[in-house]
């Protein structure tokens, strides 16, 4: 299926990353097709969130290039949005104005705001929780704020920072088949950190695993499980397959983690 | 004859009154056993307190006093909120003035009184700078705090969505760092009241520090006690105020999100 998408949105060639001494990954070469979702995964430390941050012109690399739609990025951009795992929303900002901020920033009107935020708020589940503040709504609901502050902007491509990470086991399953929905309503380009082999492979078409010190990409993973995706995909055997498949593919390196001193 | 408040709410209000109600009769109580030139009743207090407003003494005192606090006390937020904001800013200017405001802060402000008097004598603005003195200090040092621990997950929120720098001030640092400021604010309000006084005790006499002097001077112990009372109630309500604003703007900052 990886086929069709033809178009190259996001390529990422020879990239590294070194703090100091410390070099974080290196040679990492990497091609995302409209509408692909690749999920990146490898053991704590191996600079996948870097990446992410690297793609969305947060954190400038070391080393090599990174380009959406062909554009290197230098710096954040229109049409990118980040889902963070911290969720990052203003505690002193109502859902509606969380929701709104990206699109305030990008100058929206006022009567874009009102079409589009409630929309949005609508699409996540948040109708009713308009009014309230962060600290009153549940981690799940305020991920979901996240998600659709984001989506609000319109993007062609999100990246994802481990959004579901700091959710509980069960809010994480809805929130997972919950995006899986919206993402078959509007497809786009999506970039999914997670430490998560099950939600690497629910989620990706491809799972790319970062492993080595530095790290780079080790396997990549082609998933050729049938979209829409649901619940009903955890029970397929080819699902299964290759949820082994990346597990055993992480595996040495996570012991080896576990037990080495320096981190 | 049974009180049965219907909330422990109620209950706190009753206690309160019943406490209030205990010290006022005590202050009547002991005003009247003692001399008047000792302590005044509470009721000769409070007639008097009506006779000064009657003949508006008591309108001009507060009026006086009110100018004075309300000049030191904008003066001190006027510069403590954006200072603390520079400084938590800029590295250099904190590391350049941060032992002069540390001696300034542990120096009594009363002690600089006479140093102040010398300098600038007897005008409204001495009695300004004085009163600026004594407020400026916990509001520069909650600013100074708050901007200092600015989530910079935030900041990176901001950087992502696109945010100009003046949108990041507006959006992020300033909603971050009022509750803050508020706090700084509110401990503020006390410090000013007594730099009011003091101000008007030492330097030229004028408001409610005047009138306490003069009737000190002649053992005028009502109107000690009114303009006391009247000074004290004066706090009081400034601070409900201070409070209201901290818990209208700082609601989130208690809570984790």
């Amino acid at each position: 299926m990886s086929e069709e998408a033809a178009a190259i949105c996001i390529s990422v060639r020879n990239a590294g990353k070194r703090y100091d001494a410390l070099e974080v990954f290196a040679g990492i070469d990497l091609e995302i097709g409209q509408r692909q979702i690749v999920a990146l995964v490898g053991p704590s430390g191996c600079g996948k969130t870097t990446l992410l941050r690297s793609i969305d012109g947060l954190i400038p690399l070391s080393a090599g290039v990174i380009a959406i739609d062909g554009a290197p990025v230098t710096e954040p951009r229109t049409g990118v949005a980040m889902v963070f795992q911290h969720f990052g929303l203003f505690p002193w900002k109502t859902v509606y104005d969380n929701v709104a901020y990206g699109l305030r920033l990008a100058g929206a009107s006022r009567r874009e705001l009102g079409e589009k935020v409630p929309y949005f708020v609508n699409l996540v589940g948040l109708r009713g929780f308009e009014a309230a503040y962060p600290y009153q709504i549940s981690g799940g609901m305020q991920q979901r704020c996240g998600l659709a502050r984001a989506l609000a902007t319109e993007p062609s491509v999100m990246l994802m920072d481990e959004p579901f990470a700091a959710v509980d086991a069960q809010t994480r399953e809805i929130l997972q088949f919950e995006l899986l929905r919206i993402w078959d309503m509007r497809p786009m380009t999506m970039v999914f950190v997670t430490h998560s082999i099950e939600e690497a492979v629910l989620m990706g078409d491809r799972v790319v695993v970062l492993k080595g010190r530095p790290s780079t990409v080790f396997e990549t993973v082609a998933v050729d499980l049938p979209r829409p995706r649901n619940r009903q995909t955890l029970g397929l055997a080819r699902f299964n397959e290759l949820r082994e498949h990346v597990w055993s593919t992480l595996m040495d390196e996570a012991r080896r983690a576990e037990f080495s001193v320096s981190g | 004859m049974s009180v049965r408040p219907r909330s422990p709410r109620a209950l706190g209000w009753l206690i309160t009154g019943l406490g209030l109600a205990a010290g006022a009769a005590l202050w009547e109580i002991v005003g009247r056993e003692t001399g008047a030139a000792f302590m005044a009743p509470l009721s000769e207090t409070l007639l008097r307190l009506a006779e000064l407003a009657h003949t508006g003494e008591l309108w001009q005192a507060l009026a006086s006093s009110l100018a004075l606090f309300g000049a030191g006390f904008a003066l001190s937020v006027a510069v403590g909120v954006p200072l603390g904001l520079l400084l938590a800013r800029m590295r250099l200017l904190r590391i350049a003035l941060e032992s002069y405001i540390a001696i300034l802060n542990a120096t009594p402000i009363a002690a600089l009184i006479p140093f102040i008097l010398s300098l600038m004598g007897f005008g409204f603005a001495p009695k300004v700078l004085v009163v600026f003195l004594f407020a400026v200090f916990p509001i520069l040092y909650n600013t100074v705090e708050g901007a200092r621990s600015i989530r910079p997950e935030l900041i990176e929120v901001a950087r992502s969505f696109r945010s100009t720098e003046r949108a990041l001030w507006r959006d992020v640092l300033l909603p971050f760092v009022l509750p803050f400021a508020l706090t700084g604010i509110r401990q503020a309000i006390g410090r000013a009241l007594v730099g009011m006084i003091a101000a008007e005790f030492f330097l030229s006499a004028s408001g409610l520090g005047m009138m306490l002097q003069s009737a000190s001077q002649s053992f005028d112990t009502a109107t000690i006690f009114a303009a006391i009372l009247l000074v004290t109630l004066l706090g009081v309500a400034l601070m409900e105020l201070g409070g209201a604003l901290e818990r209208r703007y700082a609601a989130w900052r208690n809570i984790r999100t």
